[in-house]
């Protein structure tokens, strides 16, 4: 969980506890922007951090830009209220380019140019109460640099290490074809997460990590049985979450429904470009849900 | 191995169990087995293949019942189908639509469209008659796959059925989880066919030839109206009895063209880019029209969005309706 302090010094970072001057639009150290600071703290509730992590090109944005989307009209077991405009941002961004047939463009890697998303969030049930929640884009290749050379994205590891859970985007279809680099890649980053965490080794991590096999429909036999198929495809992951990970889930997703390439950049230069024909949603829910029930 | 850890083992598969059984929703109940009649034009009947009835009584002719079988056949296709007459539509040949797109204009011809989609309990007798394994329904290039066309149990049928049969909850829902040559070889076993792309959006569009030339955007109107039809901003979230949704038909009555299921038409998709340059899937793809259950956006479920598939995917929002030559029912 997330907590900042304002004084007459300063204010200091949610993410990562550095005191910046009451100018600053950015942290002066991870570059997270300070308005979701002064929000948070005009809320006076601690936020909890879920971090959407992944391999680059896995699909992070357009999974969070439509779970934001969906959470905002009412779907599901839970309602959501963004707080603050720029927290409406990522999913204008993937709502405009996917209804167009077009992916969103890449995140940047720097962190004051991704997309942060401040919601408060409650289960749609009488009394339930409201947990403010802060979820950035992060892009892919940041956290594999910072995997590789720790504290290239201080921003990122303060993230990892601040979460109350996370969901973890793991290429679906690439696996199913028998590539081992979405294993590698996941067991890289469930390291890294043990590594700050501290943890002593007979010690299991309690933070609900959701496993979210994206690309899903490439290989429907994921939605039958997301577990099955991360046992027989991915076999590195589950053999050290079943070590280390106390709290975790698999489950499947899909947002395309068909996907075609066109062979020419739009500008015409040569490029092969994928183009989302139609959405159909599968799975985007879940995963958040039984992380928030955690929580 | 240790008490603890064998009562610990037990917890965790109970879990599982809970988990995968919550998940998959209701419990399956396999559909009832049909018995089917002796004879054989009675079981065409049955059976529902009405259009080879249709298409061709001097093949039972000397048969007593003939003449009140063929009556009935052609009622029956009076109740279920809906006449689409002559008109014409436009379909956009790029894969991003924009004013002033090229656009290939088509008349189309009247013909006879199923008012609803065909339901798991249709596609049932299809599956009890030894359809996959007729291979004079199939065409010839697709009979090394036939073997993939299985259930969730190995046995010959959509994806989603177990042991060849489909849950009884779901009779009346359509029939997803086949590819575009499970479709057009049902219809082609019921002695129907799939409507093609045009015709498809002539009866969801139902632009009739007139000095209007007007355009539905959907088949009821021209503003989404979600509790006309089954698509994600309805809030549904999986399919519906192919016949609700009244006040979402078209003019003559054919139900459901917008949302619920995708439907796999008899054309091949295949747009181009903004430089004219082809788009490519991983295999042949089909066009699909109609929007599904699932489909986020209301401009992706319209009388004129263009979409395909590949013919071999097996989707679980995708469906089909048959067509019928008004010629062929006019038979005598």
């Amino acid at each position: 969980m997330g907590s900042s302090i304002s004084t007459i010094a300063g204010t200091s970072c949610l993410i990562c506890n550095t005191l910046n001057t009451v100018e600053a639009i950015y942290c002066r150290e991870c570059s997270a922007p300070m308005g979701i600071v002064y929000d948070t703290i005009a809320q006076q509730r601690d936020p909890h951090i879920v971090s959407v992590v992944g391999e680059s090109n896995v699909g992070k944005t357009v999974y969070l830009g439509f779970l934001l989307d969906m959470l905002s009209q009412c779907a599901g077991n839970f309602e959501a209220i963004p707080k603050g405009a720029y927290s409406i941002d990522l999913q204008q961004n993937v709502i405009s380019h996917m209804a167009n047939r077009r992916f969103p463009p890449k995140t940047p890697m720097e962190p004051n140019q991704w997309h942060w998303a401040y919601y408060q969030v409650r289960k749609r049930t009488r009394n339930a109460k409201w947990i403010d929640l802060i979820m950035p884009d992060m892009a892919g290749d940041s956290l594999a640099a910072e995997m590789a050379a720790p504290d290239t994205f201080n921003a990122i590891r303060n993230l990892l290490y601040k979460s109350s859970g996370t969901l973890m985007l793991i290429d679906a279809a690439l696996a199913a074809n028998g590539s081992a680099r979405p294993d590698f890649f996941a067991m890289k980053v469930l390291s890294y997460i043990d590594s700050i965490g501290g943890g002593k080794r007979d010690e299991r991590i309690k933070t609900p990590t959701a496993f979210v096999l994206c690309k899903s429909d490439y290989c429907p036999e994921c939605f039958d049985d997301p577990r099955q198929f991360a046992k027989a495809n991915l076999n590195r992951l589950w053999n050290l979450c079943e070590s280390r990970f106390e709290n975790i889930e698999f489950f499947a997703c899909s947002a395309v429904g068909a996907l075609a390439y066109a062979t020419a950049g739009e500008d015409g230069g040569d490029c092969v470009r994928p183009i989302p024909l139609h959405t159909a949603l599968q799975g985007i829910l879940e995963p958040f849900e039984w992380v928030i029930r955690q929580i | 191995m240790s008490l603890k850890l064998l009562l610990r083992k037990r917890n965790v598969e109970k879990k599982e169990n809970r988990e995968q059984t919550a998940r998959r929703g209701k419990p399956f109940e396999p559909a009832e087995p049909l018995k089917l009649d002796t004879d054989q034009l009675h079981q065409y009947v049955q059976l529902e293949r009405y259009g080879l009835i249709a298409a061709n009584p001097k093949h039972w002719e000397g048969h007593p019942d003939i003449r009140s079988v063929y009556r009935t056949a052609m009622e029956r296709i009076d109740q279920t189908f809906a006449v689409v007459p002559e008109g014409f539509v436009s379909l956009p040949q790029t894969v991003h639509d924009y004013p002033g797109c090229p656009e290939q204009d088509i008349e189309t011809q009247p013909f006879l469209l199923a008012c609803c989609a065909v339901t798991n309990a249709q596609f049932q007798k299809f599956v009890d008659t030894g359809g996959y394994g007729d291979l004079n329904l199939w065409a010839k290039d697709i009979w090394p796959h036939l073997i993939d066309f299985k259930d969730q149990t190995g046995a010959a049928g959509p994806r989603f059925w177990r042991n060849g049969r489909h849950d009884k909850n779901l009779a009346d829902h359509p029939v997803t989880g086949i590819c575009y040559y499970e479709a057009a070889a049902y219809a082609r076993w019921a002695g129907f066919r799939l409507p093609d792309e045009a015709e498809w959006q002539m009866a969801a569009s139902w632009r009739i030839r007139s000095s209007a030339h007007v355009l539905r955007r959907y088949p009821w109107g021209d503003a989404l109206d979600t509790d006309r039809c089954n698509i994600w901003p309805s809030g549904v979230g999986g399919t519906v009895p192919v016949d609700s949704y009244p006040l979402g038909g078209a003019p003559n009555g054919a139900l459901q063209l917008i949302g619920n299921v995708w439907e796999w038409t008899a054309s091949d998709f295949m747009p181009v880019d903004e430089n004219g340059k082809p788009i490519v899937g991983d295999m042949l793809m089909k066009s699909i029209r109609g929007g599904a259950f699932d489909t986020y956006f209301a401009c992706q479920a319209t009388s004129y969005f263009r979409t395909g598939l590949p013919c071999l995917v097996r989707a679980h929002n995708v469906g089909f309706r048959c067509a019928l030559d008004v010629r062929q029912s006019r038979q005598q």
